[in-house]
């Protein structure tokens, strides 16, 4: 008796089995998807809404924006060089090496990650005005200056290079060196021949996501380096200057260029994921 | 010749304990033994690729304990062969040699050489990741081999081929290893496999050597309990008489048992037989020929893992034969049940004079 008023329980909430059930799930998650989507499109849209081909023209081709643009390209690229050029040895020994307080090195590095880019880039300055930072500073000027830009772009962007190539690596079989060596390659050796050919997908994606984060960032930059325009301006921070100075058409001009850099780089790394991994 | 000396290494929580052990100049030795032995890990250990810290490793009396790998011209085939994915056929043969300060030329007319005398010269500019199993194994094989090693390590060479490319592959195996008069130390966990291709083998098993000998000594000798129980101690029969029969074959007399064998002239002492070798039957096999085919009864029944051991009583004679789980499953044999069992005439083995048993 008792089961059958619990089948009648079940059978009269349609929503939560069977068939039914399925597709309200279905439905529901769809629906959450559905929504963010086009949550997104109403965005973009509403930037073309704002703005006609002439003044998106005039605007993206002032000397300002065209000098921000020059900044970013030039920064991003320097400060994804430098972060590669650590990340690759760095997360090379994250992923093959053993040594004491590996998993809070490995925790250290999510750090970056999380915290606000604002607070990185409060701390560099902070940094700066110390003893030692100041005589650096003294030697190189970071301070409101562009090698301030490159500085908090690689602070921002060095730990997601590690990451990305860490798991690059770690899905690198390490028998591939071992059979190297036996052929005669010291080490090193080894490293150049095997394991950076094995990881070339996994380097070019990682290159691309760092150099286009460095694009972006905008947070620790200006703490660093200020906003200063025609100085200190990357495309971030003409965003950033534009809505100061309530040029609204110019601002539409940097953000709609940041969302093609943006899909350029996501449709390239999503081509080279596509070639799949070499192995 | 390879010397190792008192080798000890931990690695996680396994470790080779003490290991001693001597593979002579042109020597095919092969070690065997189950799956995580630390087979494997020993021949790493001869590579280079661990760091020995307790013991010593010679090679022609220099010790090369603390070389590198690359300094110490072993060829190595791992397991699964481990091709560059990213370099095609031939610069993965020529892999090896880019260290050689050999020249282009020399380079590319000893990769020649290499594909030739494996067979793969219509391979040469294939992708690796589209050859065969067997393919594979001799494009390592070539690679292993370019920079001309003395000795060569290969680490289940045959074990990810099917049954008929193993087969042929052995024989070859053993064949231009021998041409070209290179030490080879061959891991495998294959039995049929060690005993076709070996001069001498060596059991292991937990990380030690349980015992180093030629194909008979280990198969027919086992020193322990290990091996025999690793390699199913045979049963070996003493005979009474000795009979040729002419065209190869001869037939002998232990007990109540007449055994017809492959063999020759010389008179039969001892013959040995794997209990593997013997077919057990409910019912009398039909048809004629009516040799190596007795009646007896089950006088024991014991269980190894997968493996039935069925001890059957044959002319006052205790024979031992195996079988796999499920094939005795799909039987009804029990204890005192009479059974009819064949001995597989090519796999009877005659052993010689000498008595090590005792």
């Amino acid at each position: 008796m008792k089961g059958a008023i619990n089948n009648k329980d079940i059978e009269g909430k349609p929503g939560f089995t069977g068939i039914s059930g399925d597709r309200v799930f279905k439905v529901a998650t769809i629906a959450a998807l559905a929504v963010v989507v086009i949550f997104f499109v109403i965005l973009l849209f509403s930037l073309f809404s704002y703005t006609s081909w002439n003044d998106f023209t005039s605007a993206i081709l002032s000397s300002e924006i065209l000098f921000a643009v020059r900044l970013s390209i030039i920064t991003a690229t320097l400060a994804a060089i430098f972060s590669m050029i650590i990340a690759i040895p760095a997360a090379y020994a994250l992923s093959h090496s053993k040594f004491p307080g590996k998993s809070i090195v490995d925790s250290l590095l999510d750090l970056p990650i999380v915290l606000s880019p604002i607070a990185i880039g409060a701390a560099l300055l902070i940094f700066f005005n110390t003893k030692v930072g100041s005589s650096i500073n003294s030697n190189f000027n970071f301070v409101f200056a562009v090698p301030g830009i490159i500085l908090a772009q690689v602070t921002i962007v060095v730990a997601l290079a590690i990451r990305l190539l860490k798991s690059t690596l770690d899905s690198i079989d390490p028998r591939y060196e071992k059979v190297s060596r036996t052929l005669g390659y010291s080490k090193f050796q080894a490293f150049r021949s095997v394991t950076l050919p094995l990881a070339k997908n996994g380097l070019i994606a990682a290159s691309i996501l760092t150099w286009a984060r460095a694009v972006g960032e905008f947070g620790a930059t200006v703490t660093l380096a200020g906003a200063m325009a025609m100085k200190t301006e990357t495309l971030p921070i003409a965003i950033f200057l534009s809505l100061s100075s309530a040029d609204v058409q110019k601002a539409i001009a940097v953000i709609l260029i940041l969302v093609i850099v943006a899909l350029i780089a996501l449709l390239l790394i999503r081509k080279i994921a596509g070639r799949g991994p070499l192995i | 010749m390879i010397e190792i000396k008192n080798l000890s290494l931990h690695v996680g929580t396994f470790s080779l304990k003490d290991i001693n052990l001597n593979i002579n100049d042109k020597e095919y030795f092969v070690i065997l033994g189950p799956t995580g032995a630390g087979k494997s890990l020993l021949i790493e250990c001869i590579a280079g690729l661990y760091l020995v810290k307790r013991g010593e490793i010679l090679v022609d009396k220099r010790d090369i304990t603390r070389l590198p790998p690359e300094k110490r011209n072993i060829g190595y085939l791992p397991q699964d062969y481990v091709l560059f994915p990213f370099l095609d056929v031939r610069r993965n043969i020529a892999f090896g040699l880019k260290q050689c300060k050999l020249n282009k030329a020399e380079v590319c007319e000893r990769t020649d050489n290499l594909c030739s005398l494996l067979g793969i010269a219509s391979l040469s500019n294939r992708d690796v990741r589209s050859l065969s199993g067997g393919e594979k194994q001799r494009v390592a094989m070539a690679r292993a081999l370019a920079p001309s090693p003395n000795i060569l390590l290969m680490d289940e060479p045959l074990s990810n081929l099917d049954v008929q490319t193993g087969k042929r592959l052995r024989l070859e195996l053993r064949q231009l290893t021998k041409q070209l008069g290179i030490t080879v130390v061959h891991v495998t966990h294959s039995q049929v496999e060690a005993e076709e291709i070996a001069d001498r083998i060596s059991i292991m098993n937990d990380g030690k050597l349980e015992q180093v000998g030629s194909p008979e000594e280990i198969f027919f000798y086992p020193v322990n309990e290990m091996v025999s129980d690793f390699i199913g101690s045979p049963n070996i029969l003493d005979c009474q008489t000795y009979r040729p029969l002419g065209n190869g074959l001869a037939e002998v007399s232990s007990g109540g048992l007449r055994v017809v064998l492959a063999h020759g002239d010389s008179p039969v002492k001892r013959i040995a037989l794997f209990p593997r070798d013997i077919y057990v039957s409910e019912t009398q096999p039909p048809g004629p020929p009516q040799v190596n085919r007795f009646q007896g009864f089950i006088s024991k029944i014991i269980q190894h893992g997968r493996l039935i051991r069925l001890h059957i009583n044959v002319g006052g004679n205790t024979l031992q034969a195996e079988m796999p789980e499920d094939v005795f499953e799909s039987m009804n044999l029990t204890v005192g049940k009479e059974v009819f069992v064949i001995l597989k005439l090519r796999r009877i083995r005659v052993l010689d004079g000498t008595d090590r048993s005792s």
